[in-house]
C-alpha cells in the first residue's frame, strides 16, 4: 500500500527520487502548492460567487470567502493587486478572475485574486426569474384558479417586516375599516440574503395557523387570509419576491395569499402566484378589509327589504283570502243564475232552429209543387196531345204489340174516347 | 342548502336571492313564512360573523412564534 503512495509520489515529481519511509508534510504541502500552480485548469480561472466574510485588514489585504449553495472558497486580494469597487460587500454576487494557491503554513487552499467585478445583479436576477416563471407558467401554477377572498376575514395573518412603515399603516387602515378585527403580524426580514428563507419560514407559520386544529389549541379561529407585504424598493431590495422557495410557499398555502409588495411597475413572481395580486400593503388592505360600518349598513337593509317583502305577502295572502272568502259566499246563487242563463240561451237556441227548419221544408216542397206541375200530362194534353191506354189501363207509347181490331181508349185534356184498332203502321227506321 | 354551516359570502348570496324572492311576491302563506325564518336566521349568522371577526392583534418575531407553535405541538 506505501508502496503504491510511493509510485503516485514519483510519478508526480517526475524526478525519479526514491524516498524511503513516510514523506514530511511540509515538502508534501509544497507538491501540492506545486502541483495546483502548474495547472492550467487553477489558474487565471473566472469564478462567480458571492461574498461573504469580506474583511479589509489595515495591513491593506482584503480575505473573503466566495460561494454558492453547491460550496465555498477562501479567497484573498493581495494589497495593491486589483482594484475593489466601492460597492462590493458582505452578499456581493461577483466575478473574480483568480488562481489556485495552498498556502503551505496553514495547509489552505485559496484563490488569489487578481480581478474582482460586482456581477450585474439585476441581469441575472432577471433571467432566474424569467426561467422561474416559464418553469411555473409550464406547470399551470400561473393559470390556476385562485382562492376566493373571504368576504369577512376573521383571522389575517400579516407577513411582513416588523416594525416596518408598510405595516404600521396596514394597521391605521385596518383600524379605520375594521376596528378590532383579529390579526397575526409574523414579523420577518424582507430583504437581504436571508429573507427568502425568512419569507417562507413566515408563510410555512401562517400554513400552520390556518390549520383548525392548531387555531382551536390557540383558541382563536383559523387564519382565513394572508397577506404578505413590504414597502417599496429597488429592485433588488424586492427580489426576494422573485424566488422559487417564495413563490412555492405562496403557491402551498391553504387559505387565499395576498401579495401586496409595493412597487410600481415591475410585477414580482410573488404578484403572479398569489390569490390577489395589491399593488402596496395599503391597497391589499383597502381591497381585503371591508369597511364594517358598509357592511353593518348592508346588513341592516337586508333585514328591513326582508321585513317589509314578507309583511306585503302576509298582507297579499290576507287580501287573498277575503277575497275567496266573498267569493264563497255568492258562489251559489251565481250558479243558479248562471244555469238559468244558460237554460234560456239554449231554449232560444232550440227555438231558432226549429224555426229555420221549417222555412227550409216549406222551400223545398214549394220548389217540388212547382216542378211537378210543369210536367204534369194534363199540361201536355191542353197543348192538343192524346195519350193512349189499352182496355186494361196501360198507357201505349209503340205499335208494337197493337192488334187489329183491339180496343183502346184515347184521352183528351177534356176527356177520353173508346176505340178500335184498324190498321197498324210503323214508321221506317224505328224499332 | 347544505347542512354545513355557510360562509358569510354564501349566506349572503341566499338571503339576497330570499329577499328578491319575497319582493317579486306570489307566493303562498307557507312558503312565506318559511322564506321569512330562513332569511332572518341568514342575517342572525352573518351578524354573528361580524362578531366573530373581532379579536386580539398578535405581533410576533418569526422565531417568537415559530418556538410558540414548536412547544404547542409538544
Amino acid at each position: 500500500m506505501f508502496k503504491n503512495r510511493g509510485h503516485f509520489y514519483e510519478t508526480m515529481t517526475g524526478s525519479g527520487q526514491v524516498t524511503t519511509g513516510p514523506l514530511p508534510i511540509g515538502q508534501f504541502a509544497q507538491l501540492v502548492k506545486r502541483t495546483v500552480a502548474h495547472d492550467p485548469l487553477f489558474r487565471n480561472q473566472a469564478l462567480k460567487g458571492e461574498v461573504t466574510q469580506w474583511k479589509q485588514y489595515a495591513s491593506g489585504h482584503t480575505y473573503f470567502s466566495l460561494r454558492d449553495e453547491d460550496g465555498q472558497m477562501s479567497a484573498v486580494i493581495w494589497k495593491g493587486k486589483c482594484s475593489i469597487d466601492p460597492s462590493i460587500k458582505e452578499g456581493s454576487e461577483v466575478v473574480v478572475i483568480a488562481t489556485l494557491d495552498l498556502y503551505v503554513k496553514r495547509g489552505n487552499i485559496q484563490l488569489v485574486v487578481q480581478r474582482i467585478e460586482p456581477v450585474n445583479v439585476l441581469g441575472e436576477l432577471e433571467k432566474a426569474k424569467r426561467l422561474l416563471l416559464e418553469k411555473l407558467n409550464q406547470e399551470g401554477e400561473l393559470e390556476r384558479t385562485r382562492q376566493r377572498i373571504p368576504a369577512v376575514p376573521k383571522h389575517i395573518a400579516i407577513v411582513t417586516g416588523a416594525g416596518s412603515a408598510a405595516l404600521s399603516d396596514m394597521h391605521r387602515l385596518i383600524d379605520n375599516r375594521w376596528p378590532g378585527l383579529r390579526r397575526t403580524v409574523i414579523g420577518v426580514l424582507v430583504q437581504g440574503p436571508r429573507a427568502p428563507q425568512e419569507i417562507v419560514r413566515g408563510l410555512a407559520v401562517t400554513r400552520a395557523l390556518a390549520n383548525a386544529e392548531v387555531a382551536k389549541h390557540r383558541n382563536q379561529p383559523p387564519v382565513d387570509l394572508v397577506i404578505l407585504g413590504r414597502g417599496g424598493g429597488s429592485p433588488e431590495d424586492l427580489w426576494a419576491f422573485n424566488l422559487e422557495p417564495v413563490a412555492r410557499a405562496i403557491l402551498a398555502s391553504p387559505v387565499p395569499v395576498v401579495s401586496a409588495v409595493g412597487h410600481e411597475s415591475d410585477v414580482l413572481v410573488s404578484d403572479l402566484v398569489a390569490d390577489l395580486r395589491a399593488s402596496t400593503p395599503s391597497d391589499a388592505i383597502e381591497r381585503v378589509v371591508p369597511s364594517r360600518n358598509e357592511i353593518e349598513f348592508l346588513l341592516d337593509e337586508m333585514d328591513e327589504r326582508l321585513k317589509v317583502a314578507s309583511q306585503r305577502q302576509l298582507i297579499d295572502c290576507r287580501q287573498k283570502i277575503t277575497v275567496l272568502h266573498s267569493r264563497l259566499r255568492v258562489a251559489p246563487l251565481a250558479g243558479l243564475n248562471r244555469a238559468k242563463g244558460e237554460m234560456m240561451r239554449i231554449a232560444s237556441r232550440i227555438e231558432r232552429a226549429t224555426r229555420q227548419s221549417l222555412n227550409i221544408q216549406s222551400n223545398i216542397l214549394a220548389r217540388c209543387e212547382a216542378s211537378l206541375a210543369a210536367v204534369h200530362p194534363q199540361r201536355v194534353l191542353e197543348r192538343g196531345y192524346s195519350m193512349t191506354q189499352t182496355a186494361e189501363g196501360s198507357v201505349l207509347s209503340s205499335v208494337d204489340g197493337l192488334q187489329t181490331g183491339q180496343d183502346i181508349i184515347l184521352h183528351f185534356a177534356d176527356g177520353s174516347a173508346d176505340a178500335q184498332i184498324i190498321k197498324t203502321q210503323k214508321n221506317e227506321g224505328t224499332t | 342548502m347544505s347542512d354545513e354551516k355557510p360562509t358569510y359570502t354564501e349566506a349572503v348570496l341566499r338571503l339576497e336571492a330570499i329577499v328578491s324572492t319575497l319582493e317579486r311576491g306570489g307566493m303562498g302563506l307557507d312558503e312565506t313564512l318559511k322564506l321569512y325564518e330562513e332569511g332572518a336566521e341568514l342575517l342572525k349568522l352573518c351578524k354573528s360573523e361580524l362578531a366573530e371577526a373581532e379579536g386580539k392583534l398578535n405581533e410576533l418575531q418569526l422565531d417568537e412564534i415559530e418556538s410558540e407553535l414548536q412547544s404547542e405541538k409538544q
